[in-house]
């Protein structure tokens, strides 16, 4: 075995979404292609445009509640997975770096109506808010004491924080890392992205020549990173690492991507420099694939221009929907499930190539043999991250040698 | 980490020289700052809105908010001052924002959209600058930076978490220069959130060496912004030495000032005390530019400063002789007596 020194060990992974409540589940709603989604239920709203909500996801008072409830779904399966008990965790040095876009942002609304009517209202829920920065409050309900934040770089969110807990693990700083992130449905975005008219009358469409936008979706991706020395210490061994992230600015726009996609194809390549493999060595990419004309397309024709026209891609929000700041936390664990299963689901929703595009994504279950994967977002703001998960029996080439 | 540029944005002005004026003139009281909800006016450490006009920047900042524009500013600020000793690529600096609370005040401008017009007739511009990251967009945009850009966001210690990333990545060959910068704004909601959690003193002072139980704080808001990177030259801000939690950084010289950040944001100030064991001079900023979370960017900024001057600032007790400092630390508590600290020493050719 030759693994590269700079990367980790992938050693859980947790996932909760409107595919399914954990991985089992997950699994199977992709292999049957199932998808459901519907108006939303959550909250009154007049927009009707279908979303994908969590079902059954108990859920205790306060702001940003229904957030902190899917990650610690997707965060308990992930240390079980991982064999991380609480005694275990208490012994080691453990980071919580997660992201998110709602649950950062004080959208009370109730509350504000109440002030701005009154000018009085009670503080429940700023009280709620300040207690619930998503990273703090699970590291508070883990007891962990390792360094703990959170990232809110909208719809990169959770694929950066990924990489801030891989250099947090490289420099030293902790043994294992919780990273990943979570974000739930809410009013606030809904008719944000609305106002933006980038959102689906009907179930959304990644990636297809008639896709009219994307369909807002809610849950949480969370993997378990861990040291080398760490994970030998207790007699554990994975089958996944995580090897390369990287990530760079459009400097273009506020909400559009880069049309050219230069800020995505730099964050890729940083990321398989960061891992030391080369393009042919990718054997699939988990796209951001948000349904939208202009993501697609920037994102497709760029991933093309990277791997070639042959490249296996997909994008999995035809079944989770976006889920924000959950979504590159989710995309790394659909990457981790694609590599360890050996099969990666269909791009649900795609039926028409698009040829502004080019190239179409995979259009059924489709085995998979590679032995590294990568998985992209992109973001609001101009942000793009890219992360290579990787078999651990993979050969590489060491990544990117320290400065 | 050499800082080579400084940029910032407070209440008593903008740019390392007004920061170093209000160093060296110490206290002055702050604003009365009416807000919606309050019957009657705060004291707080609110910007002049004449500080955030700049015209080299109008055009890219024309749609800014105000807490982009503040982070915006103070981040040109901190590239022009660098000038020709920034000499990394664009494309390989990083922008690593903290915040505590994020552009609140757009957020509650979308909400009134909401509330005035319903779920279909909101902005849409409001939308993308109510989100935490849109100050980095800004600042990527208006400087044409092309490395990873994040921001971050804590209510305890989210200026550390983002030096360590800048470091973490610079010295992975991530990025060769990392613009790395602490912003929060001051608001309506905001206003009454102070008014009824803070004990707000009624001469506007902050009192951060009194290491009081149930200190005072007046809101304060700004922005700090660093150019840092590790070419071999020296800087007159010094090189950034360390972040560490829990305990006060051991490789080193004695320092020659801890800074506390004490602002009577956090509770009970006990846990500075700990400062008094390192035997140097104390001094306390946070009565200049006020309480904010994301404060301990001012704080560098204010070592910074003393490190260019050769000079420390209202230091108790006075410094005992005349030399220049050397090596300062800056120690942040939360509120759960958790603490942070920053080391900032004199670059070894470091010239004023």
């Amino acid at each position: 075995m030759n693994t590269p020194t700079r990367s980790v060990a992938l050693v859980g992974v947790g996932v909760v979404s409107a595919a399914g409540r954990g991985v089992a589940a997950t699994l199977a709603g992709f292999r049957a292609g199932t998808r459901s989604p519907a108006p939303v239920s959550l909250f009154p709203c007049a927009i009707s445009c279908p979303v994908f909500e969590v079902p059954g996801v108990p859920t205790e008072p306060g702001i940003n509640a229904r957030t902190f409830a899917m990650a610690m779904i997707a965060v308990k399966e992930s240390l079980a997975e991982a064999n991380l008990t609480p005694e275990t965790l208490a012994s080691r040095r453990v980071g919580v770096c997660l992201g998110t876009t709602v649950a950062c942002q004080l959208n009370a609304l109730e509350f504000y109506a109440t002030l701005r009517a009154t000018n009085e209202a009670p503080l429940d829920a700023v009280d709620s808010y300040l207690k619930g920065n998503l990273a703090d409050a699970i590291g508070r309900r883990l007891s962990v004491t390792g360094p703990c934040v959170t990232v809110a770089n909208a719809c990169s969110s959770s694929a950066d924080a990924i990489g801030v807990a891989l250099s947090w693990l490289r420099l030293g700083l902790c043994d294992i890392a919780i990273a990943g992130g979570a974000d739930e449905l809410n009013r606030i975005p809904l008719t944000g992205f609305h106002s933006l008219s980038v959102m689906s009358p009907e179930p959304c469409r990644p990636f297809d020549r008639d896709r009219q936008g994307l369909n807002l979706g809610e849950g949480a991706g969370v993997i378990v990173l861990e040291t080398d020395a760490s994970a030998a210490a207790r007699g554990f061994r994975s089958s996944l690492r995580l090897s390369g992230y990287g990530a760079a600015g459009d400097a273009y726009h506020m909400t559009a991507p880069r049309p050219d996609g230069a800020g995505l194809e730099s964050a890729i390549r940083a990321a398989m420099m960061d891992a030391g493999i080369a393009t042919a060595d990718v054997a699939f990419v988990s796209a951001h694939g948000t349904a939208t004309r202009d993501n697609d397309k920037t994102e497709a024709t760029t991933l093309a221009r990277v791997f070639g026209p042959s490249l296996r891609f997909l994008s999995t929000k035809g079944f989770t929907g976006h889920a924000l700041g959950a979504a590159g936390g989710m995309a790394a664990v659909f990457t981790a499930l694609g590599l360890r299963e050996g099969w990666l689901p269909a791009n649900a929703g795609f039926q028409t190539l698009d040829p502004e595009i080019g190239i179409a994504p995979l259009s059924a279950v489709t085995p998979i043999a590679g032995a590294h994967g990568l998985a992209t977002a992109l973001a609001f703001g101009g942000s793009n991250a890219a992360l290579v998960i990787s078999r651990a029996d993979a050969r590489v080439a060491p990544g990117r040698p320290p400065a | 980490m050499n800082i080579r540029g400084l940029g910032v944005v407070f209440s008593h002005g903008r740019g390392p020289a007004a920061l170093r004026e209000t160093l060296a003139a110490g206290w002055r009281a702050p604003r009365e700052w009416v807000t919606r909800h309050r019957p009657s006016p705060l004291p707080a450490y609110a910007l002049r809105p004449d500080e955030l006009a700049e015209q080299g920047c109008l055009k890219t900042l024309r749609r800014a908010d105000r807490f982009s524009r503040m982070a915006a500013l103070a981040a040109w600020d901190a590239v022009q001052d660098a000038g020709p000793a920034y000499t990394a690529s664009r494309d390989r600096t990083a922008v690593v924002i903290a915040t505590a609370f994020g552009p609140h005040v757009t957020t509650f401008r979308f909400l009134n959209d909401i509330l005035d017009f319903g779920d279909t007739g909101v902005s849409p511009t409001s939308f993308s600058h109510s989100v935490h990251n849109a100050a980095a967009g800004y600042v990527g945009k208006l400087l044409e930076l092309h490395g990873p850009t994040v921001t971050l966001t804590q209510f305890a210690f989210p200026f550390h978490y983002a030096l360590l990333l800048a470091q973490a990545w610079i010295e992975s060959g991530l990025c060769d220069a990392a613009l790395v910068g602490a912003v929060d704004e001051l608001g309506d909601v905001m206003g009454y959130i102070c008014g009824h959690r803070l004990r707000i003193p009624a001469d506007g002072r902050i009192r951060p060496l009194d290491f009081a139980a149930e200190p005072t704080a007046v809101p304060g808001e700004g922005a700090a912004f660093f150019l840092l990177d590790r070419a071999p030259t020296s800087s007159p801000y010094g090189a950034l030495e360390s972040v560490s939690f829990a305990s006060p950084p051991t490789s080193g010289s004695a320092p020659d000032l801890c800074i506390v950040e004490a602002d009577g944001l956090n509770g009970d100030e006990g846990p500075y005390r700990v400062a008094r064991q390192l035997g140097a001079p104390l001094a306390g900023y946070a009565p200049l530019y006020g309480s904010l979370l994301s404060g301990s960017g001012l704080s560098l900024a204010c070592a910074a400063v003393s490190l260019r001057a050769g000079a420390i600032f209202g230091a108790d007790p006075p410094p005992a002789g005349p030399g220049a400092p050397q090596r300062i630390l800056s120690l942040r508590s939360d509120c759960s007596g958790r603490t942070a600290w920053l080391s900032l020493a004199r670059s070894a050719a470091a010239t004023q």
